[in-house]
C-alpha cells in the first residue's frame, strides 16, 4: 500500500473541499437567489466539468496555463513554478474539477429553503447575511453536507487531470488513482487491488454518510435532491 | 508517417493505438483486438509470446531507439550537455515512467550509470509515456526531458529545440520488438505490415525518424 500516496489524496480532497465550500456557499446563495439570464450562464459555466472530458481541463492546465503562455508566466510568479508537477497544480485542477460538486447540492438546498422563514426574518429587521447564516444555512445543512462530502469523493477519484498534469511526483502529485494505474501496468496486481479495493471503500463510506445518517436529512424529512 | 507512406503504398489502412509499452500489453493481455503489437522493447512483445497470445514463438525486432537529453531551445539552460541535468537551475527533469516505459526504464538506468540519479531524482517529473514526457519538456512545464531520438527528430522538436545524445553505453540497448496476434482476424495483413517494416528501404527511412535499423 502506497500510504504516500493515500495521505496526498486525502489532503488534495480535504483542501480541495475546504477551498470549494468558501467559493461555492456565496455562488450558489446568489445563483438560488434569482433569475436572469447571468445567473444561468453562470450555472452552465459551473456545470461544464460534468460534461467536459477532463482532459479538456488538462490540456489548458498543461498548455494554455504553460510557462510559454502570458497567463502561465504570471501563475510561476505567482507560485514560484509552473502550475505543473506541483500539488498547488493538482489543487487548482481539483477545485475546477468538482466545482458543480460543490455548487449544485447548495443551490437546490437553498432553492428549498421556504421563503417564508426568510421573509420573516427580514421582517423583523435581521441583516441579510446574518439571516444566511442562522436561517438558510442551518435549514440547508444537508446540502451542505452533501456538498462536502460529494466534492471530497470526487477529488479522491480525480483521474484524467491529474495524469496530464500531475507528473506523477510521490508526495507531491501521485494520487491514490495514479499508484492504482502504475499498479496495474506494471503488472502488480496484489497491489492494485489493495489500492482499488480502499478507494472503493472510502467512496462507500463517504456516500453511506449521505444516505444513512438521519442527522443530514432535511427537517422536512427529504434527503439533498442530488443524490436522490 | 510510416502508417502514411505504407497506406500509400498498399491501400491497407492502418488504425494506430498509442501508449506505453506496459498499458498496452495489459490491455491486450486483458483482450483488447489488436492485429500487430509495436513495442518500445523486448520485455513487453515478450510477455505477450509468454502468455501465448503470439503468432510467433519470439517478438520480432524491427528497430533500434535511442535515448536523447532535449531543452527548448529558448531555455537559459542554452547549450545544454549531460552535465545541465546536475545544473543548480534544474528543478524538472521529465523522464517517461520507469515501471512501464521501456525509455523510462532506459532514462533511469543511463542516470544511474552517470551518477546522476540521487541528485536528479528528486526532480523528475514522471510521464505515463515517452511521448508525454516530450509533451511536458515541449510545453515548457519541465525545463529538460530524457526523451527518445524519434520525438526529438520529428520537425516541431527540431524546430524548438536541441538534444544530445545520452551515450549507449550508459543503458541497455533499446531493442523494440513486435509481435502480431494470434488472434488477430487479419493475420496476413498484421504479418504483411511487419515484413514491410523490415524491408531494406524502410529501415533506411527509421534513420530519418530517429530509430537505427536493426540489421
Amino acid at each position: 500500500m502506497d500510504i504516500q500516496a493515500l495521505w496526498l489524496t486525502l489532503r488534495l480532497a480535504a483542501s480541495t473541499t475546504a477551498i470549494l465550500l468558501v467559493i461555492a456557499l456565496p455562488l450558489a446563495w446568489w445563483i438560488a437567489s434569482g433569475r436572469g439570464v447571468a445567473r444561468a450562464l453562470v450555472q452552465a459555466v459551473v456545470a461544464l466539468p460534468l460534461v467536459l472530458p477532463p482532459t479538456v481541463l488538462g490540456f489548458y492546465l498543461l498548455v494554455a496555463m504553460g510557462p510559454l503562455t502570458a497567463p502561465g508566466r504570471l501563475l510561476m510568479r505567482v507560485f514560484g513554478h509552473p502550475l505543473a508537477f506541483s500539488f498547488e497544480g493538482l489543487l487548482v485542477g481539483s477545485v475546477l474539477y468538482s466545482l458543480p460538486f460543490a455548487v449544485q447540492p447548495l443551490v437546490a438546498g437553498f432553492k428549498a429553503v421556504d421563503a417564508g422563514y426568510v421573509e420573516a426574518a427580514e421582517g423583523l429587521g435581521v441583516r441579510p447575511f446574518a439571516v444566511f447564516l442562522s436561517v438558510v444555512l442551518p435549514l440547508a445543512r444537508a446540502s451542505l453536507l452533501t456538498s462536502a462530502v460529494l466534492t471530497f469523493t470526487h477529488t479522491v477519484g480525480e483521474f484524467g487531470v491529474v495524469l496530464m498534469l500531475g507528473g506523477n511526483i510521490p508526495g507531491a502529485t501521485r494520487t491514490l488513482s495514479i499508484s492504482l494505474y502504475d499498479q496495474v501496468q506494471d503488472f502488480n496486481y496484489a497491489a492494485a487491488n489493495r489500492t482499488a479495493l480502499l478507494l472503493l471503500a472510502i467512496s462507500l463510506a463517504a456516500l453511506l454518510v449521505i444516505y444513512l445518517v438521519p442527522g443530514l436529512r432535511r427537517v422536512d424529512g427529504r434527503q439533498a435532491d442530488i443524490v436522490q | 508517417m510510416l502508417a502514411e507512406r505504407y497506406e500509400k503504398a498498399t491501400g491497407v489502412k492502418l488504425l494506430v493505438s498509442y501508449g506505453s509499452s506496459g498499458t498496452l500489453t495489459t490491455q491486450i493481455l486483458n483482450g483488447a483486438p489488436m492485429d500487430l503489437f509495436l513495442g518500445a522493447d523486448f520485455v513487453f512483445p515478450e510477455k505477450i509470446v509468454a502468455a501465448e497470445m503470439a503468432d510467433s514463438r519470439a517478438p520480432v525486432a524491427y528497430a533500434k531507439g535511442t535515448l536523447v537529453l532535449w531543452a527548448r531551445k529558448d531555455s537559459p539552460l542554452q547549450p545544454i550537455s549531460l552535465d545541465t541535468l546536475v545544473d543548480k537551475r534544474v528543478t524538472s527533469v521529465a523522464i517517461a515512467n520507469d515501471l512501464h516505459a521501456p525509455y523510462g526504464q532506459a532514462a533511469v538506468a543511463a542516470l544511474k550509470r552517470m551518477k546522476m540519479y540521487d541528485q536528479v531524482k528528486p526532480h523528475l517529473v514522471i510521464a505515463e509515456n515517452i511521448a508525454q514526457a516530450a509533451q511536458f519538456v515541449e510545453s515548457g512545464n519541465a525545463q529538460l526531458g530524457l526523451i527518445s531520438l524519434t520525438a526529438a527528430s520529428s520537425q516541431r522538436f527540431q524546430a524548438e529545440g536541441t538534444f544530445v545524445r545520452v551515450p549507449t553505453t550508459t543503458y541497455a540497448p533499446i531493442l523494440q520488438c513486435a509481435v502480431v496476434m494470434a488472434k488477430s482476424n487479419r493475420l496476413a495483413e498484421a504479418h504483411a505490415f511487419l515484413d514491410w517494416l523490415l524491408k531494406p528501404e524502410i529501415q533506411a527511412v527509421l534513420g530519418t525518424m530517429g530509430l537505427e535499423p536493426v540489421k
